[in-house]
């Protein structure tokens, strides 16, 4: 059977029967199971192989972010989708590996992104050599710089990075951001996205530089999409350079 | 298991609205769309009247009969999102004292106390509501014989209070 296979898991019995018909009527999906609560999941999970788990958050017994981090468990574990009513809970739900997080109800669009994402994370694994490195997270939770809270922010759309003290300042389609890190863990966490560190201070997206300028001293300067210019030290000039090429 | 709620004054405003309700009242009323559409339509007009009475205008006191039929329009989004799982018995409004009180003055303690019992066990549970001595007495009975979680909701005259 093509598609993916897919466990959605819910306390909520018409919740539950909603997202099994919007994903049953999904061309990416070939088979679509439920469970009503984190240990029916549980059982299923142990008796069968399942591409996603589309799970939500708040369920008595077993919660189902306790659930997803069970599933580290498993030696093939399905990747996790969490759908839920809860937005607040996106911040732990990214904490353990999510794919996606979808609010309910959701709209069809929405659902066939996440199963791209799906999609794509099964090729990815499928592809993968037997002790890949560590991927890079699709979202990240960080910190509103007003202290008002923390945000989703998919890594896709972040440009650079700024070191500022113990922070990270990060800025994204969506607006500047702060994290409690330094660039160094961030280089290493992000680093498979496509993030290098171009400065002590700098930690770019490559995917968003559009033009490396050399500098008559050495160094350079490397223009971002959104037109910033970040400056780039000069013993990584070279390196840099050929990795755009690459 | 007996708590006290204090019900808010008309001062507080109305009540915060719950994101994760609305949403997943939505998410329930799309789920009857193909096999109930009469109820999907109902579901969507309780919600409607549940949050026009939330956030309408005038915020200041209502009369409790208002009160309580905004209770009963909560519960019956809860029992369309849990088929099943939710039994209630209300008062009559002639039953109780014709004063004001805040919006959400039995509604939200009731609200809370059944959302508790929805997120930390399965199983159906009763919710019953009677008259008491200055307010309402509430017992949320469960099948799984666990005793009943008992709440107190004080109903003062929010229009005395504030006189």
């Amino acid at each position: 059977m093509s598609g993916l296979r897919v466990l959605a898991v819910d306390d909520e019995p018409r919740a539950l029967i909603d997202v099994q018909r919007l994903l049953e009527s999904s061309p990416r999906v070939g088979y679509v199971d439920t469970a009503g609560g984190g240990r029916e999941a549980l059982v299923k999970l142990g008796q069968g192989s399942y591409d996603a788990l589309f799970l939500d958050v708040r369920m008595p017994e077993i919660e189902g972010l306790e659930l997803a981090r069970l599933l580290r468990r498993f030696d093939d574990p399905p990747g996790v989708v969490f759908l839920t009513g809860h937005a607040d809970a996106a911040v732990e739900a990214f904490e353990v590996q999510a794919l996606d997080f979808l609010v309910k109800p959701v709209t069809r669009e929405r659902l066939d992104a996440a199963l791209g994402r799906i999609e794509a994370w099964r090729s990815r694994r499928a592809g993968a050599p037997a002790a890949p490195a560590p991927s890079a997270p699709e979202v990240v939770a960080l910190d509103n710089p007003t202290g008002a809270g923390k945000r989703l922010v998919r890594l896709e759309t972040i440009s650079y990075v700024d070191a500022d003290g113990d922070y990270a300042r990060i800025h994204a389609a969506d607006g500047d951001f702060v994290l409690r890190a330094p660039l160094s863990q961030l280089e290493e966490d992000w680093g498979s996205a496509g993030f290098a560190r171009v400065h002590r201070a700098h930690l770019v997206n490559l995917n968003h530089a559009i033009e490396l300028r050399s500098q008559p001293n050495g160094t350079a300067v490397l223009s971002m999409r959104d037109g910033t210019e970040i400056p780039v030290a000069r013993r990584t000039v070279a390196a840099l350079r050929r990795r755009l090429k690459a | 298991m007996s708590a006290q709620a204090q019900a808010p004054t008309a001062g507080n405003g109305a009540p915060p609205i719950s994101a994760h309700f609305v949403n997943n009242v939505l998410a329930a009323a799309a789920s009857y769309i193909d096999d109930d559409p009469d109820l999907a339509r109902d579901v969507l007009a309780e919600l409607g009247q549940f949050l026009s009475y939330l956030l309408r205008d005038d915020r200041g006191a209502v009369a409790v009969s208002q009160e309580l039929a905004h209770t009963a329009t909560y519960l019956r989004l809860q029992q369309a999102r849990f088929p099943g799982r939710i039994t209630t018995d209300l008062p009559a409004p002639e039953a109780l004292a014709a004063t004001r009180v805040a919006p959400g003055a039995i509604q939200g303690p009731i609200a809370e106390a059944l959302g508790r019992r929805l997120r930390e066990r399965a199983g159906a549970c009763a919710l019953t509501v009677r008259p008491a001595q200055g307010g309402l007495e509430v017992e949320l009975a469960g099948e799984d014989g666990a005793p009943a979680e008992r709440l107190a909701i004080a109903l003062g005259d929010v229009s005395e209070a504030t006189a």
